[in-house]
C-alpha cells in the first residue's frame, strides 16, 4: 500500500516564531494522499493550507513530525522533491520586465530542462493555459488572471508527476476556471497526482477524487469523495429527487410507508425524499410499477453539496 | 550547485546592465569626476607642477568623486536584491525549483561582483582618459599602475557597501526599508562621522589655542595659504595633531575612512585642511605597506557582511 502513496504526512506540527513561541499553524496533521488522485485541500483562512504545502516542498521546515513526498523526506531531500513536483505557490510573482516566454525559459533552466527544449516546453505550457498569443508580451502588461494562468504554466514546465496548487483559480474568470478543471482532469487521466487547496467548495466536487478538510491546523476529515459523501449521508440522511407529473398521491403514500423515510417535500412537480438509510433499492421498483410509471419522469439520488460536507465537518462531524 | 548559481547570475547580470539605475550612477560618476578635475586642477596644480606630476591632481579629483559614488553603486545593486524578490513573490517561484537557497544568493553575488568590476573599471578609465585629454597632461607607466590599483581598491570598496546593503536586504521584507537603512549608513559614514569625530575630539581636548582663531575664520582657500608652520605656533600644531589622532581613531569605524586613507596616499592628496598636499608621490610598494591595515579592513569588511547575509538567507524559511 505504501508504494501507492504520493504524499504521506505523519503528525506534522508547525509552530511559527522562535522557540515555538508563536502561532501553531499545524497541530499534528496526518494525511495519506494516494498516487493518481486529485486531492482537494480545504479550510478557512488561516487554517494551515499554505503552511502544509510549503512544508511539503521544503520551503519551510516542520517543527516536528514527518512527511514524505514521492518517497523523499521533506527535510533531508527537498531538492529531490522539487525536481519532481510542480508548485504553484501562494502570493507568487514574475519578473515584470521580462516577457512571459522569457520568464518561463529562465525558470525552465533552473528546472534542468535541456536547453534545446526549454522554449518549446515553455510555449506548450503557455498554450495549455491559454496564453500562447501573449507569449512575447511583458508580464507587466498582464492582468491578474493572466498572471495566475502564467503561474499555472510555470508549475507545468517540468511535466511533473505531482502537482501542488495553492488556490489555483484565484482571480481567474469562470471560463478560465473551467479550462483549468479540464486541464486537471486530463492530467489526472495521465496518471499524475494533483494536490490543490481551494476556497471554492464546488470546485472540489467537480474535479477531486479525494479531499481533506482542515481547520485550525487540525485535520477534520480526509478520504475519497465517495467516502465523504457517505458519512454526511449517514449523519444527515439520504436524499432523492423525483420529477413527477400528476396524480401521485398514491405513490407518495407508498413512499411514506417505507421504513426510515423521514420527510417528503413536494414543490409542484418536484419531490424530495429524505430517509435515514439508503432506500434506492426500494424506491426504484416502486416507481417502476405500472400504475406509477407514467406519472414519474425521473428519479435520482442527491449527493450532499460541498457546502454541506464542509459545514458538517466544521461543526465537528 | 554552481550551474544554478551561474544561471541566476547570468539573468541578474543582464537585468542590471540593462537597468537605468546602473547607468545613471555611472553617468553621474563620470560627469562629477571630469567636472571636479576643473575645480581642483588649478588649485593643486602648482604644487604638483613643481614635482612634475600634474596628473596626480586629476586622479585625486576622480578619487574624491569615487569615494562618494562607489558606495551608491554597491547599494543600488544590493538594496532590493533579496527583499525585492521577496516583495514581488519571485523568490517563491525561484525557491520552488530544484535548487538550493545558496544558489540564489551566490548568483546575486557573482553578478554584482561582475557588474561592480565592470562599472568601476569602465568609469575610472573613461574619467581618467577624458580628463587627461581635456587638460592635455602626460601620463607615465607609474600613473597607469596607480590607476589600476585605484580601480581594484574602488571595486573592493563598492563591494563592501554591496555586502552591507545585501545583508540589510536579506533581513528585510521591504526594499524601501532596506534602501533607507543603507543610504542612512552611507550618509553617516560619508558625512556625519567625520563631523562627529572632530566634535568629539574638541570635546576631549577642549577649545583650540586662541591665537589660531583668525586663521580658522578664513575661507578654505586662504586658510591653506596660511598652513605654514612658521605662521602657527608649536602649541597649535600639537593641538591639531592630537585632534587628528582622536578623530581618526573614531573614523576608523568607517569603511570610507580606510578607503580614503589608501587612495589619498596613492594619489598624494590631502584629506584634511591642516595636512600638506604632498609634493612627491609615495611609491606604490610604500603605499601598500603603509596602508596595509586599511587594505585589510577594506577586504575583511565585505567578507564579514557577505558571510552574515549568507548565513541568514540560507537559514531563513520562506513560505
Ligand atoms: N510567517 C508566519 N509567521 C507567523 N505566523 C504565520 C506565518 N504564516 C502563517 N502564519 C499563521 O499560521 C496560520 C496558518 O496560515 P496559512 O497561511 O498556512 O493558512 P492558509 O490556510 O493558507 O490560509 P489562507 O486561506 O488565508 O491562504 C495562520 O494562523 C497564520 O496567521
Ligand atoms: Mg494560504
Amino acid at each position: 500500500m505504501k508504494m501507492d502513496l504520493a504524499i504521506e504526512v505523519e503528525n506534522l506540527v508547525k509552530i511559527y516564531g522562535k522557540g515555538g513561541s508563536g502561532i501553531k499553524a499545524l497541530d499534528g496533521i496526518s494525511m495519506k494522499i494516494p498516487k493518481a488522485s486529485t486531492y482537494g485541500l480545504f479550510g478557512p483562512n488561516g487554517s494551515g493550507k499554505t503552511t502544509l504545502i510549503s512544508i511539503l516542498v521544503g520551503l519551510i521546515l516542520p517543527t516536528s513530525g514527518n512527511a514524505k513526498v514521492l518517497g523523499f523526506d521533506v527535510v533531508k531531500e527537498s531538492v529531490e522533491i522539487r525536481r519532481r513536483v510542480g508548485l504553484l505557490p501562494e502570493g507568487f510573482g514574475f519578473y515584470d520586465h521580462m516577457t512571459a516566454l522569457e520568464n518561463l525559459v529562465f525558470l525552465a533552466t533552473l528546472d534542468k530542462i535541456p536547453s534545446d527544449q526549454r522554449k518549446k516546453r515553455a510555449l506548450e505550457t503557455l498554450e495549455m493555459v491559454g496564453l500562447k498569443d501573449r507569449a512575447n508580451d511583458k508580464v507587466s502588461t498582464f492582468s491578474r488572471g493572466m498572471r495566475q494562468r502564467l503561474g499555472i504554466a510555470q508549475a507545468l514546465l517540468k511535466d511533473p508527476e505531482l502537482l501542488i496548487f495553492d488556490e489555483p483559480t484565484v482571480g481567474i474568470d469562470p471560463e478560465g476556471a473551467a479550462e483549468f478543471r479540464n486541464l486537471v482532469k486530463s492530467m489526472n487521466k495521465e496518471g499524475k497526482t494533483i494536490l490543490m487547496s481551494t476556497h471554492l467548495l464546488y470546485e472540489v466536487g467537480m474535479v477531486c477524487t479525494h479531499a481533506a478538510v482542515i481547520r485550525g491546523g487540525k485535520l477534520l476529515v480526509q478520504g475519497s469523495v465517495e467516502e465523504l459523501y457517505q458519512s454526511v449521508r449517514e449523519a444527515k440522511g439520504y436524499r432523492y429527487e423525483l420529477r413527477v407529473k400528476s396524480g401521485i398521491d398514491m405513490l407518495l403514500q407508498e413512499i411514506r410507508s417505507i421504513s426510515d423515510v423521514i420527510e417528503i417535500k413536494q414543490n409542484e412537480n418536484h419531490v424530495t425524499v429524505l430517509s435515514r438509510r439508503e432506500i434506492w433499492g426500494e424506491l426504484l421498483p416502486l416507481v417502476s410499477k405500472p400504475q406509477f410509471k407514467d406519472a414519474v419522469e425521473s428519479l435520482k439520488p442527491i449527493e450532499p453539496s460541498w457546502d454541506e460536507i464542509y459545514r458538517f465537518y466544521q461543526e465537528g462531524g | 550547485m554552481i550551474s544554478d548559481a551561474l544561471s541566476i547570475a547570468r539573468k541578474e547580470f543582464t537585468d542590471t546592465i540593462t537597468s537605468k539605475r546602473l547607468w545613471l550612477i555611472v553617468g553621474v560618476l563620470l560627469l562629477f569626476s571630469v567636472a571636479s578635475t576643473y575645480s581642483t586642477i588649478f588649485r593643486v596644480i602648482t604644487a604638483f607642477q613643481q614635482a612634475g606630476r600634474p596628473v596626480a591632481s586629476v586622479f585625486s579629483a576622480i578619487a574624491t568623486t569615487m569615494a562618494y559614488m562607489a558606495p551608491l553603486l554597491g547599494i543600488a545593486l544590493a538594496f532590493d536584491a533579496i527583499s525585492g524578490e521577496r516583495e514581488r513573490g519571485t523568490l517563491r517561484i525561484l525557491l520552488s525549483r530544484p535548487i538550493y537557497r545558496e544558489d540564489v544568493i551566490n548568483g546575486k553575488i557573482i553578478s554584482a561582483l561582475a557588474v561592480i568590476s565592470l562599472a568601476v573599471t569602465l568609469s575610472s578609465f573613461a574619467a581618467v582618459s577624458i580628463s587627461i585629454l581635456l587638460h592635455n597632461i602626460a601620463v607615465t607607466m607609474d600613473d597607469i599602475a596607480r590607476v589600476c590599483l585605484f580601480i581594484v581598491f574602488s571595486i573592493v570598496f563598492s563591494f563592501a557597501y554591496y555586502a552591507f546593503s545585501l545583508f540589510i536586504s536579506t533581513l528585510s521584507s521591504k526594499s524601501s526599508h532596506s534602501l533607507i537603512i543603507s543610504i542612512g549608513i552611507w550618509i553617516f559614514f560619508a558625512f556625519i562621522l567625520s563631523a562627529i569625530s572632530s566634535l568629539i575630539a574638541t570635546a576631549v581636548l577642549g577649545p583650540p589655542p586662541v591665537r589660531s582663531f583668525q586663521a580658522f575664520n578664513m575661507s578654505q582657500r586662504q586658510f591653506r595659504n596660511f598652513t605654514s608652520p612658521s605662521i602657527f605656533p608649536q602649541e597649535y600644531l600639537d593641538y591639531m595633531r592630537r585632534e587628528a589622532e582622536i578623530s581618526s581613531m573614531i573614523q576608523a569605524f568607517s569603511i570610507n575612512y580606510h578607503y580614503t586613507q589608501i587612495t589619498s596616499l596613492l594619489f598624494g592628496y590631502a584629506t584634511r585642511p591642516i595636512e600638506f598636499s604632498r609634493r612627491t608621490l609615495t611609491s606604490i610598494p610604500t603605499v601598500i605597506s603603509t596602508r596595509l591595515i586599511d587594505i585589510v579592513v577594506l577586504i575583511v569588511f565585505p567578507i564579514v557582511f557577505l558571510f552574515a547575509s549568507y548565513m541568514i538567507f540560507t537559514r531563513r524559511q520562506e513560505k
